[in-house]
């Protein structure tokens, strides 16, 4: 199963992805804006990496969104494909309207706004806490119920807004898929980094086949990169230290949702 | 009594980010010429010490760098024939007598907004109608979940 990893000008993390998505027995290439898009529909899901796409030109994302590798995501989307987006991928998926699509309706009803209160980036270690029961999301299908994932926040718009209807409808129709919390799973406040209604951390769409979150869960996907005692615990183990773990549960999930067995 | 202005800040070197929007907004179907963006600052000031406080924001090299930028003031507080004004709501700066502007406080002023300012021109040069406005702001400039868009009237 072959995973196309989208490159926008300005996307910066397709290179740790691609590595996230071999790494869970994945073929996964970094696909160009300017690839041929019949090229482009033969791969099996599409994975949009983090960065700042098109310079985050008007909006983040908003440049991107109506990029013509987006014409195959969305037909994708339709087919039933799973889609990723991570981070800057998140905010292209919101600004196509492909998240939340709530009603199956493709149209942006909700951003990420400017982060809150300082409006200003923030790169933080963060975890997420699954949000929505096993089987709402191919992608998340695999993991327990409240799983937790640790993940790097690194966003100046990471704060989702929307209307209180649809903030409502994202809330009571299941399209909530992650929430910020600490590392024991609790949720408060003070573990969501950005000001972000619900405290959301990620989306999926009504089908379930396209998820939107938005800390990096490639960059917390190898014991090395861990913030706990896990890291410490393998100092002296060049491959326990060099394992994939933590965030790369995420990729397992799009692994299982093409029928890859990872373990 | 106070005054309220508009102050315009726009490029004078090449608007990379306007042209990006306009390719975007052609690509998407809309017949345009030129699109220019600008930041608007709509501020109210102390009207005996507006004159001081409009040199005192033209100092703050934050919003205004004489090497790359120009800036107008315009006695206009709303959006011309073919603009849209793009914000995001959030807490209105507002202030008793001074604001903090950029980390500098100012005398005088009162109140501040911050837009972004789109004019869209058609191939003739004339301001694009209000339905290619509209248009453009629903397609690209404005995502109405957490934007708002004013128009003229």
């Amino acid at each position: 199963m072959s995973v196309a990893i989208l490159v926008f000008p300005g996307t910066n993390s397709e290179e740790e992805t691609v590595r996230a998505c071999r790494a869970v027995g994945l073929e996964a290439d970094a696909v160009h804006w300017n690839a041929d898009l019949d090229e482009v529909r033969r791969y099996d899901a599409y994975v949009l990496p983090g960065g700042f796409a098109y310079e985050d030109r008007v909006r983040a994302g908003a440049i991107a969104a109506h990029d013509r590798l987006m014409t195959v995501v969305r037909e994708g989307a339709a087919e039933g494909k799973p889609v990723l987006g991570i981070c800057n991928g998140a905010q292209i998926l919101l600004e196509s309207g492909l998240v939340p699509a709530i009603g199956g309706e493709i149209r942006a009803q909700a951003g990420f706004a400017k982060n809150a209160p300082l409006g200003k980036f923030r790169s933080t270690h963060v975890h997420v806490k699954l949000a929505i029961p096993r089987g709402r999301c191919a992608i998340t299908a695999h993991l327990p119920a409240n799983a937790v994932i640790p993940a790097w926040a690194s966003h100046g718009e990471g704060r989702l807004a929307a209307h209180d209807v649809v903030l409502a409808a994202i809330a009571s129709g299941g399209h909530l898929a992650f929430v910020y919390c600490d590392a024991n799973g609790g949720v408060t406040a003070d573990d969501t980094p950005n000001g972000s209604a619900l405290g959301a951390a990620g989306l999926v769409n009504e089908r379930g086949n396209v998820l939107a979150i938005m800390p990096h869960p490639e960059r917390d996907a190898w014991t090395f990169m861990h913030h706990d005692v896990s890291r410490a615990r393998a100092f002296g183990d060049a491959g326990g230290m060099l394992a994939p773990s933590g965030g790369i549960a995420l990729f397992e999930g799009l692994a299982a949702a093409l029928g890859v067995s990872v373990r | 009594m106070s005054v309220v202005r508009c102050l315009e800040v726009s490029l004078t070197i090449p608007d990379n980010e306007a042209e990006t929007a306009l390719a975007t907004l052609r690509r998407l179907g809309l017949e345009l010429g030129e699109l220019h963006r600008a930041d608007i600052y709509r501020v109210e000031l102390d009207e005996p010490a507006a004159k001081k406080t409009l040199a005192g924001l033209r100092k703050l090299e934050t919003i205004y760098n004489p090497n790359k930028h120009r800036l107008n003031v315009r006695s206009e507080t709303e959006p011309h024939e073919g603009e849209v004004w793009i914000d995001e709501p959030g807490p209105e700066a507002t202030g008793d007598g001074s604001l903090s502007i950029a980390g500098k406080v100012l005398e005088g002023l009162r109140r501040i907004e911050r837009f972004t300012a789109w004019r869209l021109l058609d191939a003739q040069g004339n301001p694009a109608s209000p339905q290619t406005v509209t248009r453009a702001s629903d397609l690209l400039l404005c995502n109405s979940a957490f934007q708002r868009a004013q128009l003229s009237r």
